[in-house]
């Protein structure tokens, strides 16, 4: 370093040594106040019924599907099935969308329209009867997806208490 | 009346730390149950790909379905993350606030 620079630097040493942390702490105050002056922080999006009650309809509706197919192997292949369940996913999928701070549920609404998409080349190529295994592999992947999303929705009501700004 | 910095920031941790230890074993608790039951399922795949009762295109299609599965088990202790943080965040700033009007001797938050 140039000596003159670090003479002028080491001149002036003392006060910023003294000054330095004075504003620094004023500073930190400053900040911590105004984060303080805007209450409470949100950092993901609050409970929504309407999709809370779609996953649960669309799961629902899927086990009384897989049910007909335990019951009976021979169950063709329904396409007005995965219609239905494409058309409800594709509205929950809209509403997270609109929703302030959704983009994690409706990421899982998209994972949860690939697995039906997924279960309805499966279903249509399978041929009847359609094994057990299968029918049981297929509702656990989609049950573990439901469990997930409303896991993370109803933690989503942090006991109810609403944000104020 | 002076804030005093040291007692403020232990009692910032003491309000934070609690939430974000309870909040981690409840995210455990259910990624353990989750997890447990894709990899169940995977089994059976692999057994009844062996056995014959499926073929390997079907066990592709149900192996994928249990990746998006997967996901979704991520996502959700991403969001839980989430929550956890933003609680003890508010927790401390609760403190502040408290600690602040108190030291002030009057409601400036």
């Amino acid at each position: 370093m140039n000596p003159t620079v670090s003479a002028r630097i080491a001149s002036r040493a003392p006060h910023n040594a003294v000054a330095g942390p004075i504003v620094y702490r004023l500073f930190a105050t400053f900040v911590a106040l105004a984060l303080v002056a805007g209450c409470t922080i949100r950092l993901i999006g609050d409970y929504d019924d309407t999709i809370d009650q779609g996953v649960t309809d669309i799961q629902q509706r899927t086990e009384l599907y897989f049910a007909k197919l335990r019951s009976d192997p021979l169950t063709p292949y329904d396409s007005s099935f995965y219609d239905d369940i494409s058309a409800r996913l594709a509205v929950l999928k809209t509403r997270a969308a609109a929703l302030t701070q959704y983009k994690i549920i409706g990421q899982q609404l998209g994972n949860m329209k690939d697995q039906f998409d997924n279960l309805r080349v499966l279903d249509k190529s399978s041929a009847r009867p359609v094994p057990p295994g299968l029918v049981d592999a297929a509702d656990n992947a989609i049950t573990v997806s439901v469990e997930s999303i409303l896991k993370l929705e109803l933690a989503l009501k942090r006991g109810d208490k609403p944000a104020s700004n | 009346m002076a804030i005093d910095v040291q007692s403020l920031t232990q009692q910032m941790v003491q309000a934070a730390v609690p939430i974000l230890k309870q909040g981690a074993q409840d995210a455990e608790s259910f990624a353990q149950t989750e997890f447990t039951k894709i990899a169940q399922t995977i089994a059976s795949v692999g057994e009844q790909v062996a056995m014959g009762q499926i073929n390997q295109d079907q066990a592709k299609l149900l192996l994928n379905m249990q990746t998006s599965a997967s996901r979704n088990v991520l996502l959700t202790l991403q969001g839980l993350a989430l929550l956890m943080v933003e609680s003890a965040i508010n927790a401390a700033l609760g403190v502040v606030k408290g600690t602040v009007n108190t030291a002030l001797g009057f409601a400036l938050l």
